[in-house]
């Protein structure tokens, strides 16, 4: 009886382990994916402070760029919380600061407009509550 | 002869609040062309409400977000 529960508890661990490693390659390969459509213009920052895709996109990549979309909003929750303030205030702050410093030319990244622009030499319009 | 006097008068007197009142009624009718007329819009009111953020709540978060992005780089990929 202990013999099979060993056993089993041994097959197990070695299944979570598989699984594990898979899921580490897969969330590797995946973030290239975001790079990469990055660097195409095909999913770009936006002034909510979360990552957009522009156009449609495959359902690895949509992954991706949820997965990524998710974690930040953990991390606005908690600063939010922290400071006292709406997530939204906290993501839009971030989007301000993401649209102003880390949008590369050539890139894609939208306003509040809703509209999908890429990013020229000069640097972007940001709205206005931006300023200051 | 007395009597027919004061109903002669009486009706000369009614007679003139009657034109009076009918110059009344011409006048509020007149003034109501003066009237501010207030109609409902049919379409409900929409007041967009998107960007609502707080110049100063933007401003006392700028060092936090900061701190964020290069906290999290996995999160914010170049």
């Amino acid at each position: 009886m202990t013999h099979q529960r060993n056993r089993l508890l041994t097959a197990l661990t070695a299944g979570a382990l598989v699984l594990g490693l898979a899921g580490a390659a897969y969330a590797q390969a995946a973030g290239s994916l975001v790079s990469t459509a990055l660097a195409d213009g095909d999913v770009g920052e936006q002034a909510d402070g979360y990552l957009g895709i522009k156009g449609t996109a495959s359902a690895a990549l949509r992954g991706e760029v949820d997965a990524i979309n998710i974690k930040r909003r953990a991390a606005y929750t908690q600063l939010a919380a922290q400071r006292g303030v709406t997530v939204k205030d906290v993501a839009a702050t971030v989007g301000c600061q993401t649209l102003a410093t880390r949008v590369a030319a050539g890139r894609a990244y939208q306003l509040p407009d809703g509209v999908w622009r890429v990013k020229s030499a000069a640097p972007i319009t940001l709205p206005a509550y931006c300023a200051g | 002869m007395h009597m027919l006097l004061t109903e002669a008068r009486s009706r000369a007197t009614s007679g003139a609040m009657k034109r009076f009142a009918t110059l009344m009624m011409a006048a509020s009718v007149a003034a109501c062309g003066g009237c501010v007329q207030v109609q409902a819009p049919d379409k409900p009111i929409e007041i967009n409400l998107n960007v609502n953020i707080k110049q100063e709540v933007v401003l006392s978060l700028k060092k936090d977000a900061d701190a964020l992005i290069t906290d999290n780089p996995e999160l914010f990929p170049k």
